[in-house]
């Protein structure tokens, strides 16, 4: 198998233990992730409830790669996917005996710091998908901070010492909200360099306004949408969204922000075994038909909530890994699972040496392998055609020279150069900038030629790419990304999955602004599959008239042509109607 | 995307991805490339793309790159793996 130094390791049968959760009670209960089939499964069991088994890779070969790590000649590891994170001070001393992830808020377990920040600026939404977490028609309650709190959140997760780079607002749908461009500008007054937004596409759409609301909101701030794209055919979003017709939706979305030139989209398809696997070759050519738009695709193996039956959940369960082998297969092994795809762990150090060298906030992906699997497609100028970054270096080598040099200059970070300060006072301190100003014009130039070794291709790109490394900054990520389209697959987890050693190292975390004054901090797996009621018990609104008039479509927002009767009023019913 | 590349099952379009080419190949380049001169114009002087030494340095690396992709071919897989393990002694040294 590609990139292993000891083919042996993929042979030997696959066993650890962890800790899961009971889904019927969400008590913590261990758990056994073993070999079965060439597959991976998790099973446990639960006193009061018995049995649970559930798949977690469909590809034995592969999830061993990704769990391998190459150990010295005394058979310590000195490098493995798994990466322990930078960690922020802990936020919350809880006291639950049960620990992780009970002590939530966060707490000393928490092993990875926070990298995308989430706040829920709504529940209320346009549609009415019947698997979502957070919808009004199903809670019967309001969750929608006021700008007070949203500010409150911001400000947590940027006094960290290690702040939250990029914020993400998430619902329901966060544009059906008056003031979400104001949202968008507090965010980039509060610090945060990505401003995204979570959307089916609702604001940006309307035929009337829906242009100017995106100038709005670039205007204001925000840089990405995470658009949900469930595919390219009315039939597939009949399925999944209970919507007839979409397409024309979504397409309003791209031609707008294409006029509004807001150029950063990541499509977001949730895919579901036999309802949305057909469509991963389309939404990638799409994604590249609309490049100068779309910089992304993110596929969700979908989570499976509520109580079901192992024989559904066989039925349904989609693993990261088939998405890989779909895409693969789609794509006429064009994105080939072998040698296209990376956990994302894999470019921790690469990254800390960029941000190090460039003086920028570091992004850490120190998230569990079994989390996502990344892929970087450009365009080769010689044939127009995009492929996988992977063609244009030796990945390992760069990964593996990245991390030596990561290993020898990190306690640079922590310790600057201090050699005249001391003796000579301020003119001391400015003759040390200079020496720390050399110093990382040197390391830069030998990063740069470590890299270069493993090029394997010349070219316009690789031009940017070496912009990238000298500078990393926004300006030199932005050109480079232009001509690129990240594809990634990231698969959240369920109570039937959950594997706490994947929870602890989550790097997407929620903030919600308690009524004490508090920010509660909680990693994204966990928000949803176990504290999210508890959580809006607490910060949850009555469903005012005000709210009801702010959202109606006979008074001010304009009735869009999707089903009606999941449509109107942000899915908050009038009364007397059905 | 070509019609002969779309194919109608169960009512639904499915593409076949023989080739991953974007119908705006053109564009997209002039896109990226504009977009470099799109810095360069909106961020003046702060724009690394109006920095002379950095453009020097950019192509002075381009350069030295198309020179090392024609010694990696003369050179073959087994020398080359032990100039990169000198390069790489000597480029960690000291740090």
């Amino acid at each position: 198998m590609y990139h292993l130094d000891n083919e042996e390791y993929v042979k030997e049968p696959y066993y650890r233990k962890t800790t899961s959760v009971c889904p019927e009670c969400l008590q913590p209960i261990g758990a056994e992730i073993f070999e079965e089939d060439e597959q991976i499964w998790m099973r446990k069991n639960c006193e009061d409830h018995g049995d649970f088994r559930d798949l977690i890779s469909s590809s034995a070969k592969y999830y061993k790669w990704t769990h391998y790590a190459i150990k010295d000649k005394n058979g310590n590891v000195v490098w493995k996917f798994d990466k322990d994170g930078e960690t922020n001070p802990p936020d919350f001393q809880g006291d639950d005996p049960r620990g992780c992830p009970y002590n939530c808020g966060l707490c000393e377990q928490h092993i990875s710091t926070c990298s995308l920040a989430l706040i829920d600026l709504t529940n209320r939404c346009n549609f009415n998908c019947n698997f979502c977490y957070a919808n009004i028609l199903q809670s019967g309650y309001l969750v929608e901070p006021t700008l007070e709190e949203i500010d409150r959140v911001m400000k947590h997760f940027r006094s960290k010492p290690i702040p939250a780079v990029a914020i993400m607002f998430t619902g329901g749908e966060p544009t059906v909200r008056k003031d979400f461009p104001e949202i968008c500008k507090m965010a980039k007054d509060n610090g945060f360099k990505e401003v995204i937004v979570a959307t089916n596409g609702y604001g940006f759409q309307r035929k009337k306004g829906g242009l100017e609301f995106t100038k709005k909101c670039k205007e204001m701030g925000l840089d990405t949408l995470y658009f949900q794209f469930d595919g390219i055919n009315d039939a597939t979003y009949e399925k999944t969204r209970g919507i007839k017709k979409l397409m024309s939706y979504k397409q309003r979305v791209i031609d707008n922000l294409r006029k509004a030139r807001l150029d950063s989209t990541v499509l977001v398809a949730t895919i579901a075994k036999g309802v949305t696997d057909i469509e991963v070759g389309n939404i990638i050519q799409y994604a590249i038909d609309n490049i100068d738009v779309v910089r992304g695709i993110t596929f969700q193996p979908v989570s499976l909530c509520g109580r079901i039956a192992f024989e559904e959940r066989e039925e349904l369960r989609i693993t990261n890994a088939d998405v890989l082998k779909e895409i693969e297969k789609q794509t006429g092994g064009k994105i080939a699972m072998e040698n296209a795809w990376y956990p994302l762990s894999t470019i921790v150090e690469f990254g800390r040496v960029i941000a190090y060298l460039a003086d920028v906030e570091p992004i850490e992906f120190t998230c569990h392998p079994d989390c996502g699997f990344a892929s970087y497609m450009v365009v080769d100028p010689d044939s127009g055609e995009m492929m996988p970054i992977m063609e244009y270096f030796e990945p390992l080598k760069v990964i593996d020279f990245a991390n030596r040099f990561w290993a020898k200059i990190k306690d640079k970070e922590k310790k600057p150069l201090k050699l005249f300060e001391g003796l000579l006072g301020d003119f001391g301190k400015t003759l040390d900038q200079g020496l720390n100003y050399l110093d990382k014009t040197q390391l830069k130039a030998r990063f740069l030629l470590g890299i270069l070794q493993y090029m394997k291709k010349p070219g316009k790109l690789m031009e940017l790419f070496s912009r990238l490394l000298m500078r990393g900054d926004w300006e030199s990520i932005s050109s480079f990304s232009y001509g690129a389209l990240l594809l990634s697959s990231m698969h959240f987890q369920d109570a039937y999955n959950m594997d706490l050693e994947r929870a602890k190292r989550c790097i997407v975390h929620f903030g919600v602004a308690m009524p004490d004054g508090s920010v509660k901090e909680v990693s994204f797996c966990t928000m949803n599959s176990i504290h999210r009621p508890e959580i809006e018990k607490q910060v949850a609104k009555q469903i005012t008239a005000k709210v009801r008039a702010e959202f109606d479509t006979s008074t001010g927002q304009e009735a869009i042509e999707v089903q009606p009767e999941v449509a109107r009023n942000g899915g908050i019913k009038k009364d007397g109607e059905e | 995307m070509s019609d002969d590349n779309v194919e109608i099952k169960d009512g639904m379009k499915i593409r076949k991805l023989t080739e991953l080419r974007t119908n705006t190949a053109k564009a997209y380049e002039e896109a990226m490339l504009s977009r470099v001169e799109e810095f360069k114009v909106k961020n003046k002087n702060e724009s690394q793309f109006n920095d002379v030494i950095q453009n020097t340095i950019v192509q002075a690396f381009s350069s030295l790159l198309d020179i090392k992709l024609q010694v990696d071919k003369v050179l073959g897989e087994e020398n080359l793996k032990k100039v990169h393990k000198v390069i790489n002694e000597i480029l960690l040294t000291g740090l």
